[in-house]
């Protein structure tokens, strides 16, 4: 099986510290990786630098392939013309622009050899909640909302990989199984995705494999259904009292 | 005091402003950027259009997209120069760097077209229009005409197609436009040549009214600042309207009061404005 | 080094400066071009304490210039005053000016703050130009020579004035060290690097603020007052752009926050515009671009061009070894 997002050697190094050392990680298309550890583990470093993207000013290096194709040497923006999606954790939506806007703002014109770019009445069936509030701003919508609008905008530009970070974040118990099931299906559908979850308990249920990430490094992985019973996992995450 | 006289001189005065202004506008507007040597360009245009009419001899309508260009070349310059301070948004450095080039600018027109006055005869400048004891040029038409015009397709450009979605995305937030496959150093550039072509058309427009000097450009400037501060940041409906008061105010203050004055007035006008509310710029959407 | 002996050293490279135009030819040209340095160098501390140590851009310290000049003529010319008064009435008013415009933006910060003070400069320009109570377009003519009877002194000629430039620039220099040794200059920085930490200390950044715009006014102010002198009449001019770029320019090119780092910007712009002139226009359009080529290219100025090319040779030297990942120690 050949991997659609691969990366070696990622490292980010912040002001001379380093946040991030990925020796290898690799997800195929149609798969569901769930990245989990503590606050600040580096599991936001890790899918931001697979895009060479941040807010803050670190020193990224590593490779970094899509479909085969490296984009190491890419800036961020041509990795996500490539397929290459962050939904990132925070502000994901542009406040001062209508719902529609949101999404009529990227896709179509910027697509070349493309692959499946949803159409804005695609985008609507998936997200019917979104069609509704079209007219509205973005800073105007819900939790739950501007994350399916970041899940859609990165539809639009016709994904290859998506990458989440922490898309429960905040959000209630009942929208964050609706936003899970909705990835589920992205990759059912043959993405290749990476779960960033600090809801361990949630994420575990959807994923297919699980990677956990301390102080910058992968420390454990393996198909969900063992790193259930991992005792790494089970304590610190599944709050599991020696079942 | 002529009443109608001024009134139409303000109104004319007014659509210089606004289209004078529209170019730093949308900078601050869209880019959250800011171009202290927009007045040199403004002079640069002037003197591009002068020179193709007057020295090579073309037709008006050629000079006009010429000092374009000009503007675009000189404005994408400029950006590209200074591109690191715009991606860390250093505004206090970019301020300086534009007032640098823009110090640049003047030598250059000096050195370049000399620095006697000349007068930018246009064919529409000397055709007058009298209707009862009231004046004007069909120049002042052109120019009412073509800032209504250009401010009407701004407007749509920026709302409803796909290159003014994209500048606000920029202007919002230039990080998260990156992930959403927007090379926000292209806009930038882009935005940049914008102000450049802006700002020469309104020279164009503008400088058959007065005599062309190199050492201009600071009225502009000032004109600049107050129709975007009272126009409120980076508004292009906003600035419109801004610009056309400041035009009638400037008609009537220097019909009643002083002439040499009005330039001050306006200025102080702003400063208050300014002072009132600090907050003014940081409420401009594209700021974060 | 002891400090006595450090003392002993400073001393002695000051009083040597006294002589450095005679050492360098003694003509009219290099007293002239001396004086002039001198008294851009102390324009230029004023707006330097502001840009360096506050992190703040004023582009109304030309107004504190002219202020200062204008003061000087008008002192002298309609009341007879001479130097020492008329230095008085700078300052008291350079003081004024700016406590008044510093109130008013003490809640404007960086690009505002910059721009309501360009504003300023603006306003003050069109006043000058126009107001027959400044002279007007013609500005003020026939300042007398300066004239410090009880010390025999009476500067007809550039190098008549090299000693009272020369002082001028001395006290400054001494002022710009103090300042920044001061619990004040400390404040500044603090402000600039880190507001929330500074007011945790118990510092208030307005005050701060409020403060060294009151003390560098007058700096400014100072190096106008001799100005006019130099030239004996005062105009518009004064506000033009020129000054602005000139002092922006001295600040930034050598490198923020040291001590000579102004007075050497100066002298080169200077040493450039009165000796390897390419003509006024050409001369406009290097040091615009010198301004910003540093600001765009050397955010260090020249001292950290010279530092960061000496580190890349030094990197270079031990890349080697830089260079061996040590992200394979970490366990899959």
């Amino acid at each position: 099986m050949i991997p659609m997002l691969e990366t070696r050697d990622l490292a980010a190094v912040y002001g001379g510290n380093r946040a991030l050392a990925i020796p290898h990680l690799a997800v195929a298309a149609g798969e569901l990786v769930g990245v989990v550890g503590a606050n600040g583990a580096g599991k936001s470093t890790l899918v931001n630098s697979l895009l060479g993207w941040s807010r803050g000013r670190p020193r990224i290096s590593g490779e970094v392939t899509l479909a085969g194709e490296a984009l190491s040497h890419l800036p961020s923006f041509e990795r996500v013309r490539k397929g290459l999606l962050l939904i990132p954790e925070g502000k994901l939506v542009f406040a001062t622009m209508s719902v529609e806007d949101n999404l009529l703002a990227v896709g179509g014109q910027l697509l070349g050899d493309r692959r499946r770019a949803y159409a804005l009445d695609d985008i609507y069936d998936l997200f019917p909640g979104l069609k509704e509030r079209r007219g509205h701003l973005g800073a105007q919508l819900s939790g739950g909302e501007r994350q399916m609008l970041g899940i859609a905008r990165a539809l639009r530009l016709g994904p290859r990989a998506l990458l989440l970070d922490e898309p429960s974040i905040g959000l209630a118990p009942r929208l964050v199984a609706t936003v899970l099931a909705t990835v589920k299906q992205l990759a059912a559908d043959g993405l290749a995705v990476l779960l960033v979850e600090q809801n361990v308990r949630a994420a575990i249920e959807v994923v297919d494999r699980l990677v956990l990430i301390e102080r910058g490094s992968i420390v454990a992985q393996g198909p969900a259904g063992a790193m259930r019973d991992d005792p790494r996992i089970a304590e610190a995450y599944l709050g599991a009292h020696a079942t | 005091m002529n009443l109608a006289q001024q009134l139409i001189n303000g109104i004319v005065l007014g659509h210089a402003y606004a289209l004078i202004a529209i170019g730093w506008t949308v900078l601050l507007g869209v880019a959250r950027l800011v171009n202290f040597g927009h007045g040199q360009m403004y002079m640069l245009g002037a003197f591009v259009t002068w020179y193709t009419v007057s020295r090579l001899g073309l037709p008006y309508l050629v000079a006009v997209p010429a000092a374009m260009l000009a503007g675009v070349a000189v404005g994408y310059v400029m950006q590209r120069v200074m591109l690191q301070l715009t991606l860390k948004q250093d505004l206090v450095s970019i301020m300086i760097v534009t007032l640098g080039f823009g110090y640049v600018l003047n030598g250059a027109a000096a050195l370049v077209f000399g620095s006697t006055g000349q007068i930018l005869e246009t064919p529409l400048s000397r055709l007058d229009i009298y209707w009862g004891d009231l004046w004007l040029t069909w120049q002042d038409v052109a120019l009412v005409v073509a800032a209504i015009v250009f401010f009407i397709v701004l407007k749509y450009v920026i709302d409803h197609t796909a290159v003014g979605r994209t500048a606000r995305m920029v202007a919002e937030d230039p990080p998260l436009a990156l992930l959403a496959g927007i090379n926000v150093k292209k806009v930038y550039l882009g935005v940049f040549a914008f102000e450049g072509a802006a700002v020469a058309l309104a020279a164009a427009l503008v400088a058959p009214r007065t005599p062309i000097l190199t050492s201009m450009g600071f009225d502009e400037v000032i004109v600049t600042f107050v129709v975007v501060v009272l126009g409120g940041i980076g508004s292009v409906l906003g600035s419109y309207f801004a610009g056309l008061a400041l035009g009638l105010f400037t008609a009537f203050f220097g019909a009643l009061v002083s002439p040499a004055y009005t330039t001050a007035a306006a200025f102080l006008v702003m400063i208050a404005m300014l002072v009132l509310r600090p907050g003014g710029f940081a409420a401009a959407p594209g700021s974060r | 080094m002891a400090p006595a002996l450090r003392l002993a050293l400073i001393v002695a490279i000051a009083a040597a400066g006294l002589f450095a135009p005679a050492l360098l030819g003694g003509t009219g040209a290099v007293y002239s071009a001396a004086v002039l340095i001198a008294i851009f160098a102390v324009m230029a501390y004023g707006l330097d304490m502001i840009v360096s140590d506050l992190g703040e851009v004023s582009l109304a310290h030309t107004v504190f210039f002219a202020i200062g000049a204008y003061a000087a003529a008008m002192l002298a010319t309609r009341l007879g005053l001479g130097p020492v008064a008329t230095l008085l009435g700078a300052i008291i008013l350079a003081v004024v000016a700016a406590a008044i415009l510093g109130v008013v933006t003490l809640r404007l910060k960086e690009f505002v703050f910059s721009l309501v003070t360009y504003a300023v400069a603006v306003v003050a320009m069109t006043v000058a130009a126009n107001w027959e109570f400044l002279g007007g377009s013609d500005g003020l003519r026939g300042i007398p020579p300066f004239t410090l009877a009880p010390l025999g002194l009476r500067a007809e000629t550039d190098a008549q004035l090299w000693p009272v430039a020369y002082g001028l620039l001395l006290v400054t220099l001494y002022l710009m060290h103090a300042f920044r040794r001061s619990r004040l200059g400390q404040a500044a920085v603090m402000v600039h690097l880190n507001p929330r930490l500074a007011t945790m200390s118990g510092i208030d950044p307005k005050r701060t603020r409020l403060q060294i715009f009151l003390l560098s006014a007058p700096v400014t102010a100072a190096a106008g007052w001799l100005y006019a002198y130099q030239r004996s009449f005062v105009s518009a001019d004064l506000l033009e752009t020129y000054f602005l770029i000139l002092m922006l320019t001295s600040v930034v090119l050598v490198g923020r926050r040291l001590l000579l780092g102004p007075l050497i910007g100066v002298a080169l712009v200077q040493i450039q515009e009165k000796f390897f002139s390419f003509g006024g226009y050409v001369d406009k359009i290097v040091l615009g671009s010198v301004l910003v080529v540093v600001l765009a290219f050397l955010p260090g100025g020249l001292v950290g061009l010279g530092r960061s090319l000496v580190a890349l040779g030094r990197r270079r030297g031990e890349s080697v070894a830089g260079s061996m990942p040590d992200v394979r120690t970490v366990k899959d």
